[in-house]
């Protein structure tokens, strides 16, 4: 083997691994190829194929003696131009594709070597076909070809290696097996880096079992069915041209035609028509014998004339036949005329109905073209038709009024069914591709994905009115401005009673606004209650729902809105829990249709005015339903501080320490962000300054203000940032132990805080903006902002988590879970269940740091006995 | 061994004379069987012994002492008193060729097919590998094109190995009816573990060559008893008919190679 030789030929078993080594050398300096260079020989390797189409269409019929030279052209013309325009300006070469904004860049690299086995049926432009695609992708190829083409197929490679190298192609990258043997080809298969295995079932089998990824097709037998309200014309035509094109060795062509019983007559007189011969009798039976020897197609009869075949059969017809036809009725196994033919000899049968042609064409493919192609001829309106046998045949190709043959392939009769000559026939055919085999499957794309942040966000009610005494004027809106004609008014009994409605009322009143009440809204509330309300809300029809209370009622009116609006949703799906509520599940129904929501708070302490959550417990199951969609934002809040000027000591306390965790949460949230950051300190500092004067003096007006807008701050910062696993463990204690709300988050503060704070956590919370554990950090800004003093964060901490106990301790937060009166044995019992609940809690996600089960138990315990609080590093 | 006067000669192929000596059957072998063969043979009856498949035993591999084989190597098996399952379903169902009783053949048939099938769910996995064997034949016969030896060794090369003993010359002359019933089986020599549908591939096309009228009963019986597909058999009889003519029997090789067609097509 010389040194110059533009492609490398193994002449003998032994040399395959040497040449398989020199080819590698040769791909390894293809690959840093540029796209410029690719492209130039890309051209050059299409155009020299392209030139040669003609003396290689000849030399494959004279040493296969299969088919026909003039076809043969047409195949090569295809494999040379149609892919060459197909591919000319697809980018194959490092990077195909940018996205910056994304952050997402494409590269395209090469497999390697590629071993290409190529058929007898199409020996040259399966060739050119191959080389091109590997040249374009900057593999090698080194093809395998089959021993009755041996010479055709190596010529073909020998005219694209000298055009590639020409054009400055590493010498080496296209070579071939010059006396293929089975050893030499299961070598070249077990050592490529992909094989494109073009061939029948036993060559696909062999290269699948081979152990290299490969891309095989294997064997059609095509149907194809005229229905009554077919183009006769063009379906019998397009048959012929398809059956007799290279005659008949496409392995898309068609094996078959079932035609409809009321058209029969009329197909088959345009079959004779065009010069095809119907055989009857001994006739039939001599040719089938001749075709199909022991089940499979005689190798002699491949690719051979109608009138050769007749010949050899000894049955004489005209020299210009096109096709030989035989009427059967039997589409199993045991006709010789199901089966594939590869040769100008079809079967045709007689369907009387439309599903009986599918029926049978099902069965036709099922045995022996699983995967492959069928075929159609039908008017172009009967979609019905048309879906029915799309959805019946298990065929990658469904060609539509085309020849097979020559529609197959591509670009020829369809423009976007690509151009190839391996075509891919799925799992059905056992094979691991379905389409038409294309340069992509010879490229291995990287996606180099560079870290981006997520998209934040700020959501609040359209409207937020705050200021002793705003609540008369706020209202007046929703007359002078919404228009509202009927309002709907949610509370609770104790509110009712106390006339909190009232001035709400009289303000409907005047402004000539009708109105309802229901005050039943349980303190916890559930599904039951909303429910009764919802009666006697849906009764009403309001365009205006004014819910006013604490959490309770807000949350109990935003569950009766949803409800009111999407009366067919389900709770159970509302409930579902969520890891992106951008990409949840479920889509929530959209508000607002029907009613306007207004939410006043009377107590300083949840926030529910101006979040998107609603927790509603089912008091049949004990199920409690967190409910979050930014749908449920209520349009208009009201903190009115008149609202909250009669708030009972432990409702201030335990609704105050409620707003510090909220602030606390969602500042040191992954989520957190500059906007909720700024809302989240000034209402935890407000907390510090007026929460005690709140609740030493109920009477004192500026704390009232300054808590009622320090809660909807904490609102505002934990509807966008969310909170973590405190208030998830609270939920818990809440829900197992009754400990108020408000406490139950107190109670485990500081724990959490420390457990928070670790700079060696055992897993941080997963969110591409909390790139590393900062939460130390975060905690000591909060207590710097709040007074607190330090040379080092670790010191602020400290002093904060101090401050915290003093303010604590003044409105009168319990030590631990154990002076809550919980009794320690059933809090032992339930500890393990509680501690996974409080796992899959919906606020742990946001958490800085990710909990595990056992991390949550520790700290459930240490809240417990009231045990030093400890950081639990890893 | 020694062969005594009282011999008799049951059969003479061209490289074997197989004798009935006392209670013994003697296959002897002219110069032209390896010895190889000869232990091959041996072995591989020895391991059907070792199974639940009724054998002619073997009894000793030696060279002949004495007469006119002096110096040959021979098997000796045990001998079973009986008939072949051939002789006695010609003379029942056709002592006249040309109008054979079907329906009395098919009963042997099915007999010959159930028997197959019992042996074929024995499990042999120390005997001789078919794929090699199959391999090795296809590739000796020059006489095929290179074109269609490739793409015939290309089916063997897929061919998955059951592990099902594949007796390999299953026919109607190899079967004996012994007298109190019990069907024994002789001629080992051809024996491999592999896929029974090439056994099967293998006795049909035997009953083609030599028992035609037997053919299609047994492809008939053959499929519906194992629930296989007649397509899988067809699609071993090309290989396993360039097999055959590895064997060099020139009377056969017109009908084998009239049965070698293979093309692995798209």
């Amino acid at each position: 083997m010389a040194d110059k030789q533009a492609y490398i030929v193994v002449d003998s078993d032994d040399a395959l691994d040497g040449a398989l080594a020199q080819m590698r050398e040769a791909q390894a300096i293809f690959a840093t190829y540029t796209q410029e260079q690719v492209d130039k020989i890309f051209y050059e390797a299409a155009m020299a194929a392209n030139k040669a189409r003609i003396p290689l269409a000849q030399m494959a019929v004279e040493e296969t003696g299969m088919g026909i030279m003039e076809d043969k052209v047409i195949k090569n013309h295809f494999a040379s131009e149609y892919i060459y325009n197909k591919y000319k300006d697809t980018k194959t070469c490092g990077v195909v594709d940018e996205d910056p904004a994304f952050g997402m860049t494409k590269v395209a690299e090469p497999l390697g070597v590629v071993a290409a086995v190529i058929p007898t049926t199409n020996p040259t432009s399966t060739a050119i076909f191959k080389c091109l695609l590997c040249l374009k992708t900057r593999n090698a190829i080194m093809i395998s070809p089959h021993p009755r083409a041996k010479n055709c197929t190596a010529e073909a490679a020998r005219i694209i290696a000298e055009a590639a190298v020409s054009a400055g192609a590493p010498a080496g990258v296209v070579g071939w097996i010059a006396s293929p043997s089975l050893a030499a080809t299961n070598g070249l298969m077990r050592s490529a880096d992909i094989i494109l295995a073009t061939g029948g079932p036993g060559m696909v089998n062999a290269a699948y079992s081979s152990g290299t990824p490969a891309l095989g097709v294997g064997p059609g037998n095509t149907p194809a069915i005229i229905d009554s309200t077919a183009d006769i014309k063009l379906a019998v035509n397009s048959i012929i041209h398809s059956k007799t094109f290279d005659n008949g060795m496409i392995c898309a062509s068609e094996q078959s035609v079932t035609v409809l019983a009321d058209i029969y007559d009329e197909v088959k007189a345009e079959f004779e028509r065009r010069g095809c011969v119907f055989l009857y009798g001994d006739d039939l039976e001599k040719v089938k014998k001749t075709v199909i020897i022991n089940g499979g197609v005689n190798a002699k009869i491949v690719g051979q004339s109608a009138h050769t075949i007749a010949h050899m059969a000894g049955v004489e017809v005209p020299e210009g036949t096109k096709i030989l036809i035989g009427e059967v009725s039997d589409v199993s196994p045991a006709e010789e005329m199901a089966h594939e033919k590869l040769s100008p000899v079809l079967g045709m049968y007689k369907a009387e109905t439309f599903e009986e042609a599918l029926a049978k064409a099902e069965r036709l493919v099922a045995d022996g073209g699983y995967g492959h192609t069928s075929s159609l001829y039908v008017n172009v309106n009967e979609r019905e038709k048309i879906s029915a046998h799309a959805a019946a045949m298990k065929t990658s190709r469904v060609l539509i009024n085309t020849p097979s043959s020559q529609g197959g392939i591509g670009d020829i009769y369809n423009f976007a069914l690509t151009p190839s000559l391996t075509l891919g026939c799925g799992s059905w055919g056992g094979n691991s591709f379905s389409g038409n085999i294309d340069v992509h499957q010879l490229l291995n794309t990287k996606s180099v994905a560079e870290r981006r942040e997520n998209m934040l966000w700020v959501r609040t009610p359209e409207k937020v009115y705050f200021k002793k005494g705003c609540m008369p004027v706020a209202l007046r809106e929703l007359g002078a401005v919404y228009g509202k004609k009927r309002a709907f008014i949610v509370t609770d009994q104790f509110l009712f009673k106390s006339g909190f409605t009232k001035k709400i009322e009289e303000s409907l009143d005047a402004q000539g606004i009708a109105h309802s009440s229901f005050w039943n809204v349980a303190p916890d509330p559930t599904l039951q209650s909303a429910e009764e309300g919802l009666t006697q809300l849906r009764a009403f029809e309001p365009d205006c729902i004014i819910a006013i209370g604490g959490g309770s009622a807000m949350d109990c009116g935003k569950i009766m809105w949803a409800m009111y609006e999407s009366p067919e949703e389900k709770f159970a799906d509302m409930a579902m829990d969520f890891m992106d509520i951008r990409k949840r599940v479920y889509d929530f129904p959209k508000m607002g249709k029907k009613a306007f929501f207004v939410a006043i708070p009377t107590s300083s302490g949840t926030g529910s005015e101006v979040t998107p959550f609603s927790i509603i417990t089912d008091a049949t199951t004990g199920v409690k339903y967190p409910i979050t969609d930014y749908e449920l934002m209520p349009n208009m809040a009201i903190v009115d501080t008149d609202n909250m000027m009669t708030q009972p000591k432990g409702l201030t306390s335990a609704s105050g320490v409620d707003v510090l965790t909220h602030c606390l949460e969602a500042y040191v949230s992954v989520m957190s962000s500059d906007f909720t950051d700024s809302w989240a300190l000034r209402g935890m500092k407000n907390v510090f300054d007026y929460l005690p004067r709140a609740y030493d003096n109920p009477n004192d007006v500026e704390a009232r203000d300054h808590m009622a807008n320090a809660s909807c701050l904490g609102g505002l910062a934990f509807a966008n940032a969310f909170l973590g696993v405190n208030h998830s463990m609270a939920h818990k204690l809440g829900a197992y132990h009754h400990i108020p709300h408000g406490w139950a988050n107190a109670v485990l503060l500081q724990r959490v805080m420390r457990y928070n704070s670790s700079e060696r956590p055992v897993k941080m919370g997963t969110f591409p903006q909390y790139d590393h554990p900062k939460t130390l950090a975060r905690y000591a800004e909060c207590g710097r902002y709040c007074g607190c003093e330090g040379k080092t964060d670790e010191e602020v901490f400290e002093n904060f988590l101090k401050k915290i106990a003093e303010l604590f301790d003044h409105v009168g937060v319990k030590h631990t879970i154990a002076e809550y009166g919980v009794d320690e044995k059933y809090f032992l019992d339930t500890l393990d269940e509680m501690s996974l609940n409080a796992f899959n809690d919906q606020c742990t996600g946001a958490n800085p740091r990710y909990p595990l089960v056992s991390e949550i138990r520790e700290l459930y315990l240490d809240a417990y006995y009231g045990r030093p609080a400890s950081s639990y590093d890893a | 061994m020694k062969l005594s006067d009282s011999k008799t000669e049951l059969a003479r192929r061209h490289n074997k004379v197989v004798y009935q000596d006392g209670n013994r059957v003697v296959k002897v072998f002219n110069d032209q069987k390896p010895a190889s063969d000869v232990f091959n043979e041996a072995l591989n009856t020895a391991r059907i012994m070792g199974t639940d498949i009724k054998v002619s035993e073997v009894l000793e591999v030696s060279r002949i002492e004495g007469g006119e084989w002096n110096g040959s190597w021979a098997i000796a098996n045990s001998y079973i008193p009986g008939r072949t399952l051939r002789d006695i379903a010609s003379e029942v169902s056709y002592p006249d060729k040309n109008n054979p009783d079907l329906d009395k053949l098919q009963e042997f048939t099915e007999k010959m097919v159930d028997l197959q099938i019992s042996v074929q769910n024995v499990k042999a996995p120390l005997l001789n590998r078919q794929k090699d064997k199959l391999a090795r034949m296809v590739n000796s016969v020059k006489a095929i094109d290179p074109s269609t030896r490739y793409d015939l060794e290309l089916r063997v090369d897929g061919l998955h190995n059951i592990g099902a003993v594949c007796h390999g010359d299953f026919v109607p002359s190899n079967i004996i009816v012994a007298d109190d019933g019990e069907l024994y089986i002789c001629d080992w020599a051809h024996v491999t573990s592999g896929d029974p549908v090439v056994d099967a591939a293998q006795t049909y096309l035997l009953l083609k060559l030599r028992h035609p009228i037997w053919a299609e009963s047994y492809l008939e019986l053959y499929t519906r008893k194992a629930d296989v597909a007649k397509q899988k058999i067809h699609y071993w009889v090309p290989v396993v008919a360039a097999a055959e003519l590895a064997r060099g029997r020139k009377r056969d090789e017109d009908f084998l190679m009239a049965q070698v067609n293979a093309g692995d097509f798209q």
